[in-house]
C-alpha cells in the first residue's frame, strides 16, 4: 500500500481487481483457520473415545471442501493482486519514459544515466512490491492475524495476552532492527554499484589503460573495491542472520512456553467435563498451538510491511522527482501557428549563459543569415560554436527576440516546427544500435530504401555500407561501435540530409573524413541544399571557404563576418588562421 | 577498423562445457575452504536432527496430558528440554550460517579477482569482440549468482534432502504403515515440481530476456535523448518502448501464473496427505493402535516434508543459472590473451626510438589483408607522417607499433629488436598514443591526467597543461584542476577532451609519440602550438603522425603515402612533390584552393 500523486489513480482504475483479490485472500484466511479446529476435534474424539469412522469421514469431507476453496482462493488472489501490480508497474514505466522524453538536456547533463536507470529498475520494483506483496501482507495481517487472535482469545483470554504481547513486541523490534539491516543492505548495493561503475568505465577505457600500461594500477584499485564488496556483504549477512535467528529463537521459545502454560491449563481443568466452559482440553491445546503458528506470519509481516513501505516511499519520491521535473522546453502561450520555415535566421543581441553557470558563453551576437545561404562558423575551441547550435535547436530557453527564425521569435515558434524544419549533424555522431537503414531513416516513419541509398551516396557512405555483409540491414553495435569514426560521421550526415530540412546544421561534421571525401560531400551539399539554409561549423578553413558567408567567433563574440575573400582582407584573426593553415602553401607558392 | 562479431552470449547455452566440467572447475575455488565447508556440513546434520525432534516433544506433552494421572513435573521437564534444544539450535544455526556465507563471499572475492585480472590482460581486439555490458556482468552479477550456488545450493540443498530423509525415518519408526501410505504422494509431488520447474524456467528466461532488452533500450535511449528530441522522434520511440514494455509485462504475468498454479497445487497435495494421515491415523487411533500425540506430530512432519521439497524445486533454478554463469565465466577465463610476452622477452633499455617494418602483412580477419607487404624505417628523432584515404591502413600501422595486434607475416623491429621479443609493457611505456576518440574517466581533470601514477607531481600536471594550451580553459573552470569530469568526459567539448588527452600523454614522458588524427577537433592555432611544444620537449624523439590534412604535416622528415594497404611513395614533402605522383595529386587538390587564397590575399 502506497500513495502518491502519480499512483493514486491506479487504485481507482484497478480497484475492482484489487477488491476481487482481497476478497479471495480473506476467504482463504477464513477457511484456513478451520483446519486446526478439525484436528482438535479429532484429538478430543480419540482422547474421549467418541470418534467413530463415520464422524471421521465427515471431518475428512469438510477438510476436502476447505481445501478446494483455499486452492481456488489462493490462485485467484495471486492473479488479481500480483497480476495487477504488474500492470501498474507497466503503466508507471510507460509514464516515466514518456516524461523522460520531454525533459531538457540540462536535466540529462545533471543526472547520470546510471541513476536514471536505477529509477526504472530498483525504484520501480520497490513501488511495485508495495502494490503487490505489500497489499497482500496488509490484508493478511489484518484478517489472518486478527482472526487467529480472536479464536485464540475465545479459547483462553489470559493465555492469548501472554502470547500476543511478546509476539507484538518482537515484531516491532524486528521492524526497528531491520532498519539497521536495511541500511547495511543499501551499503552493500552501493558497493556493488561502485564495482559495476568501475569495471564498466575500465572496460570502455581499456584502450587508454593499455596505452599507459596502467593495468596493474587498475588491478590494485579493483582489489580495493572487491574487498569493500566483501566487507559490506559480510557485515550485512551478519546483521541479517542475527536478526533472523534471533526472531526464530524468540518465537519458538514463546511457542513452547505456550505449550507449557497450555499444558498447565489442561492439568488444572482435568477433572472438568468437556462441555464445561472452563474446560481446556488437549484438543483445545492443539488448536491453540496451531492458531499461534498461524499468527506468527502476520506478526512478522507487520515488520516487513513497515520496511517495505518505507522503501517504497523513498523510491516513490525519487520517481516523483523525475515525474514532477518541470518540462522546461515547452511552447509558450503566445505560440504562433507555423509549420514551415523558409530558413532566415536573425541573431539579435544574443547573450547566453548555460543554466546554473556564471560565465557568458555568447556575448551580444548580432547576425542575419538569409534563407538559402550556406554559412560557415569558425572559431577556436571553446569559442561558443556548439552553443549557437544548441540554441537554434531550442534545447535551451532564450529571452524574447534574441533569435528570430523567419522574423518570428524562436520562443514563439512551436518546438515541433523548429525540430521538423531543422536538420542536425551532432558532433558526437550518436548512432543507435539498429540497422544502418533505420539509422539513416531515423527521421521518417516509412523507410524508403531508394531514397536512403541515394542520400547515402551523396554522403559518400553508400560504398562502405554495401561492403558490409548485410548492407543496409547491418545492425550496428552499442553506440555504433562496429563503425569507424568516419563512417559514423557520414551516416550521421546522411541521417540529417534525409530530412531535407529548411535549415541544416553541421557541427564539426568533417573531422573524421579525409579531404577528398570532404570536398565531395560539400560539392553534393551545394547542389542538394540549393535554396535552403545550411550552417557548417568547422575548425578548418578548407571546410567552409566556399560558404556564402563565414562567421568568425572568438570567446563568445562575433569578430568577423563576410565571405572568405572579404574576411581575408578585414579580419586579422582570420588572416592569421588562414596563414597558419597555408603556411607551407605560401612557401611552395612559386612552384 | 576491426570487424566485430556479435555472438549472442545470452543465447541458450551451447554447452561448451559439460555440467561436470563446470562443477569440477567450480570446486577448484572451494579447495582452500574445504575445512570451513565440512564444518558447515557437519553442523547441518546436527541442525536437521535438532529440528526434527521438535514434534516428538510436542507429542510427548500432548500424550502425557491425556494420561489418567498427569505428572506435571514431567511435562515441565519436557518443555525445559525443548527450550534448551531451541537455544542450542539457534546458536549453531547462526554459526553455521555465518561460516557458510563468509566462505561463499571469500570464494566470490577470489573469482572476481581472477576474472578482472584476466580481463585486464586481454587485447583490445578481444575487448572489441564482446559488448562491454556483458563483460561487466561477468565480473559483477555472474559472480554473484555463483555465490548462491556455493551457499544456497551446496549446503542448503543437502540440508533439504537431509530433512526429507530425516522426516521419513522418524515417521517410519513411529508408524511404518502410515508412513508407507504417505510416501504414495511423493511421485505426485515430484511430478508437480518437475512440471513447475519446466514452466517456471521458461517464464524466468522470458522475464530475464525482456528485462535486459528493456534495460539496454533504456540505457541507449536515455543517453541519446538529445537526438530523439531534435529529430522529433519522441512518439515513435515511445511506441517502441511500449512494445517492449508489453512483452515484459506479459512475461511477468506468465511468471505470476506459474506460481499461482504451482503453489496451490502443492497445497492441494499437502492437504491430500493431511487427509490421508488424519483418516488412516484417526482410524488407527480409534482402534487404539496410535496415540493422538503421534498423530499431531505426524501432521507437523508432513509440513516439514513439503517445505524442503518446494525449496528444492525453486533451488533448481538457482543451480541452473549458476551453471550458466559459471560457464560464461569459464569461457571468458579460457579466452587466451592474443598478445602474450615471449618467454625471453626483454625490457627496452636506453630507448632510442627506431622503428622498422619489414614486409609486414596484416589482416583483422583471415585473408582480408589490410596491410600488404609494408616496409619502412623511422630513424630515431625523426618525425614521419602517414597520408592516405580512409581505410588505407594508416591507423592499423599505428596500432601495430604498440602491438595491439599480432602481425601475420613479416617483422617489426623496435630499436632493431623484434617487437615479439620486447615486453609489451616496456614497449607501451615508451610510446605515447594520441587517438582521435578521446576517452576520459569520471573523476577530476587532475585524476585524468595523473592516471593513478602517484609519482607525478601537481607541478608537472600544470606544466603539461600549459604546454598544450589546456590551461586556458582549465583556468576558467570554477574548480580548476579539481573540476569534475563526468562519465566519458561529456561535460567537455571534443576539442577540450583532446587537449586534456595531450596533457595526459605528455605528463607520462613518452619517448615516441604517435598521433592518430589527434588534432582533428582542435583549432589550427592550438594545434600548431601543440606541435611546437612536442618538438620542444626533449624527451620526445620519434614522432609518427596520421592526418587527413596535408597542411599539418608538410614539415615532417618523411611522408609515407598509403593506398589500400600498400605504400605508394615515401619521401619528404619536396621530394614527393617533384615525383608528381599520388602525393602531388593530393596536394594539388588542396593547393588549388590555397592558390586562390594566396592570390586574393595579395
Amino acid at each position: 500500500m502506497i500513495f502518491g500523486r502519480h499512483v493514486n489513480r491506479f487504485y481507482l482504475k484497478y480497484g475492482f481487481f484489487f477488491a476481487l483479490g482481497v476478497a479471495a485472500l480473506i476467504t482463504v484466511d477464513w477457511y484456513q483457520l478451520m483446519i486446526p479446529d478439525i484436528t482438535g476435534s479429532i484429538i478430543e474424539g480419540i482422547q474421549y473415545n467418541t470418534l467413530t469412522s463415520s464422524i471421521l469421514e465427515g471431518y475428512m469431507a469438510r477438510l476436502a471442501v476447505i481445501a478446494v476453496i483455499m486452492i481456488v482462493g489462493r490462485f485467484l488472489w495471486r492473479i488479481f493482486i500480483m497480476g495487477t501490480s504488474r500492470r501498474i508497474d507497466y503503466e508507471l514505466r510507460n509514464d516515466m519514459f514518456r516524461h523522460a522524453e520531454k525533459l531538457s538536456q540540462r536535466y540529462y547533463q545533471e543526472n547520470k544515466s546510471g541513476g536514471l536507470m536505477a529509477l526504472f529498475t530498483n525504484d520501480l520494483n520497490a513501488v511495485r512490491m508495495a502494490f503487490g506483496p505489500g497489499l497482500m501482507m496488509f490484508f493478511d495481517v489484518l484478517f489472518l492475524g486478527g482472526l487467529a487472535f480472536y479464536r485464540m482469545y475465545l479459547l483462553d483470554a489470559t493465555l492469548t495476552f501472554f502470547a500476543a504481547i511478546p509476539l507484538l513486541m518482537v515484531s516491532i523490534l524486528a521492524a526497528m532492527v531491520s532498519r539497521i539491516t536495511g541500511r547495511k543492505f543499501k551499503d552493500r548495493q552501493k558497493a556493488f554499484e561502485n564495482m559495476s561503475d568501475f569495471t564498466q568505465e575500465n572496460f570502455y577505457g581499456i584502450g587508454v589503460i593499455k596505452a599507459f600500461v596502467n593495468e596493474l594500477r587498475e588491478i590494485r584499485e579493483f582489489a580495493k573495491i572487491n574487498q569493500d564488496n566483501y566487507d559490506k556483504n559480510v557485515s550485512f549477512i551478519k546483521a541479517s542472520t542475527l536478526m533472523h535467528v534471533g526472531i526464530e529463537v524468540f518465537i519458538n521459545t514463546i511457542r513452547i512456553l505456550m505449550l507449557g502454560l497450555g499444558g498447565y491449563l489442561v492439568y488444572r481443568t482435568i477433572g472438568l467435563d468437556l462441555t464445561d466452559p472452563g474446560k481446556f482440553s488437549v484438543g483445545d491445546l492443539s488448536r491453540y498451538v496451531s492458531y499461534f503458528g498461524m499468527m506468527v506470519w502476520p506478526m512478522m509481516a507487520i515488520g516487513r510491511l513497515i520496511n517495505m513501505r518505507a522503501q517504497a516511499n523513498a523510491s516513490m519520491q525519487r520517481i516523483n522527482s523525475l515525474l514532477d521535473q518541470k518540462v522546461e522546453i515547452i511552447d509558450g502561450e503566445d505560440v504562433v501557428d507555423v509549420h514551415h520555415l523558409e530558413g532566415k535566421i536573425t541573431f539579435n543581441n544574443l547573450s547566453f549563459k548555460y543554466p546554473n553557470t556564471k560565465t557568458e558563453v555568447l556575448k551580444n551576437l548580432n547576425l542575419v543569415i538569409e534563407s538559402g545561404e550556406i554559412v560557415g562558423i569558425i572559431g577556436r575551441t571553446g569559442s561558443g560554436k556548439t552553443t549557437i547550435v544548441d540554441l537554434l535547436l531550442r534545447i535551451y530557453n532564450l529571452k524574447a527576440n534574441e533569435i528570430l527564425l523567419d522574423d518570428t521569435d524562436i520562443m514563439k515558434l512551436p518546438i515541433k516546427t523548429i525540430r521538423d524544419q531543422v536538420g542536425y549533424v551532432p558532433q558526437d555522431n550518436f548512432i543507435f544500435s539498429d540497422t544502418i537503414e533505420n539509422n539513416i531513416g531515423f527521421s521518417s516513419d516509412e523507410i524508403d530504401l531508394n531514397q536512403i541509398s541515394k542520400i547515402a551516396q551523396y554522403s559518400d557512405v553508400h560504398d562502405n555500407i554495401i561492403d558490409f555483409p548485410e548492407g543496409y540491414q547491418t545492425v550496428v553495435g552499442e553506440r555504433g561501435v562496429t563503425l569507424s569514426g568516419g563512417q559514423k560521421q557520414r551516416i550521421s550526415i546522411a541521417r540529417a540530409l534525409l530530412k531535407d530540412p529548411s535549415i541544416l546544421i553541421m557541427d564539426d561534421s568533417f573531422s573524421a573524413v579525409d579531404t577528398k571525401t570532404e570536398e565531395m560531400i560539400i560539392k553534393n551539399l551545394q547542389h542538394l541544399r540549393k535554396g535552403k539554409t545550411t550552417i557548417i561549423i568547422a575548425h578548418r578553413i578548407s571546410t567552409i571557404q566556399l560558404a556564402d558567408k563565414i562567421v568568425l567567433l572568438d570567446e563568445g563574440a562575433i569578430v568577423g563576418v563576410g565571405s572568405h575573400e572579404q574576411l581575408l582582407v578585414s579580419s586579422p584573426l582570420y588572416q592569421e588562421m588562414v596563414l597558419r593553415q597555408q603556411l607551407e602553401a605560401e612557401v611552395e607558392g612559386g612552384m | 577498423m576491426a570487424k566485430r562479431s556479435f555472438e549472442d552470449f545470452d543465447s541458450l547455452r551451447n554447452k561448451t562445457y559439460s555440467d561436470w566440467t563446470i562443477v569440477k572447475r567450480l570446486m577448484i575455488y572451494v579447495k582452500p575452504y574445504v575445512l570451513q565447508l565440512l564444518i558447515a556440513l557437519g553442523l547441518v546434520f546436527v541442525l536437521v536432527g535438532l529440528d526434527l525432534v521438535g514434534p516428538l516433544f510436542l507429542a510427548a506433552v500432548l500424550d502425557s496430558l491425556g494420561e489418567p494421572n498427569v505428572d506435571f513435573m514431567q511435562i515441565l521437564l519436557i518443555v525445559g528440554m525443548y527450550i534448551a534444544i531451541i537455544a542450542v539450535n539457534a546458536v549453531l544455526s547462526y554459526q553455521q550460517s555465518i561460516l557458510l556465507q563468509k566462505t561463499g563471499q571469500k570464494i566470490i572475492f577470489n573469482i572476481r579477482r581472477d576474472v578482472f585480472n584476466h580481463l585486464e590482460g586481454l587485447s583490445i581486439a578481444q575487448f572489441n569482440r564482446v559488448p562491454i555490458g556483458k563483460l561487466v556482468t561477468r565480473v559483477t552479477s555472474d559472480t554473484d549468482t555463483l555465490n548462491s550456488m556455493y551457499t544456497d545450493v551446496l549446503i542448503n540443498a543437502i540440508r533439504s534432502i537431509m530433512t526429507i530423509i530425516g522426516v521419513f525415518v522418524i515417521m517410519f519408526t513411529q508408524n511404518a504403515s502410515l508412513t508407507l501410505l504417505i510416501s504414495l504422494v511423493v511421485p505426485f509431488v515430484i511430478l508437480a515440481s518437475v512440471l513447475f520447474r519446466v514452466y517456471s524456467r521458461k517464464a524466468y528466461r522470458m522475464v530475464r530476456y525482456n528485462v535486459s532488452s528493456i534495460n539496454a533500450y533504456l540505457s541507449e535511449h536515455l543517453s541519446g535523448m538529445k537526438l530523439i528530441q531534435i529529430f522529433n522522434r519522441e512518439e515513435k520511440k515511445y511506441q517502441e518502448f511500449k512494445q517492449k514494455n508489453v512483452k515484459l509485462r506479459k512475461s511477468y504475468v506468465l511468471q505470476t501464473v506459474t506460481f499461482a498454479v504451482y503453489r496451490p497445487l502443492m497445497y492441494m497435495l499437502y492437504v491430500a496427505t493431511l487427509i490421508t494421515t488424519l483418516w488412516y491415523g484417526g482410524t488407527q487411533a480409534i482402534n487404539g493402535l496410535m496415540s493422538y500425540g503421534i498423530l499431531v506430530a505426524f501432521t507437523q512432519y508432513i509440513s516439514k516434508f513439503f517445505d524442503p521439497i518446494q525449496d528444492l524445486a525453486e533451488k533448481f533454478d538457482t543451480l541452473q543459472s549458476a551453471f550458466t554463469s559459471g560457464e560464461r565465466i569459464f569461457e571468458l577465463l579460457d579466452m587466451k590473451p592474443d598478445i602474450k610476452d615471449a618467454t625471453e622477452a626483454i625490457e627496452l633499455q636506453g630507448f632510442k626510438g627506431k622503428i622498422e617494418f619489414r614486409n609486414v602483412w596484416f589482416a583483422y580477419i583471415e585473408e582480408d589483408w589490410i596491410l600488404k607487404d609494408v616496409s619502412f624505417v623511422v630513424q630515431p628523432q625523426e618525425t614521419i607522417a602517414f597520408v592516405g584515404a580512409t581505410g588505407s591502413g594508416k591507423t592499423t600501422i599505428l596500432s601495430l607499433i604498440v602491438r595491439n595486434y599480432e602481425i601475420q607475416k613479416g617483422d617489426i623491429f623496435i630499436d632493431d629488436i623484434n617487437i615479439k621479443d620486447i615486453l609489451v609493457t616496456s614497449l607501451r611505456k615508451h610510446i605515447g598514443q594520441m587517438m582521435q576518440d578521446v576517452f576520459l574517466f569520471s573523476g577530476t581533470i587532475e585524476s585524468n591526467i595523473r592516471m593513478r601514477d602517484d609519482s607525478i607531481t601537481d607541478q608537472e600536471i600544470v606544466e603539461a597543461c600549459k604546454y598544450v594550451n589546456a590551461d586556458r580553459f582549465i583556468d576558467k573552470l570554477p574548480l580548476k584542476y579539481n573540476e569534475l569530469v563526468r562519465e566519458r568526459g561529456n561535460n567537455f567539448s571534443s576539442g577540450e577532451r583532446q587537449l586534456l588527452s595531450f596533457a595526459r600523454t605528455l605528463v607520462h614522458k613518452p619517448s615516441v609519440m604517435i598521433l592518430d588524427e589527434a588534432t582533428a577537433n582542435i583549432d589550427t592555432e592550438t594545434e600548431e602550438l601543440i606541435q611546437e611544444s612536442l618538438k620542444k620537449m626533449m624527451n620526445i624523439g620519434t614522432m609518427i603522425i596520421v592526418a587527413h590534412r596535408l597542411s599539418t604535416i608538410q614539415h615532417v622528415d618523411k611522408i609515407i603515402v598509403m593506398q589500400k594497404g600498400k605504400i605508394l611513395e615515401q619521401g619528404n614533402h619536396q621530394e614527393l612533390l617533384k615525383k608528381k605522383g599520388h602525393y602531388h595529386t593530393l596536394y594539388m587538390l588542396q593547393y588549388d584552393k590555397r592558390l586562390l587564397i594566396h592570390q586574393s590575399n595579395k
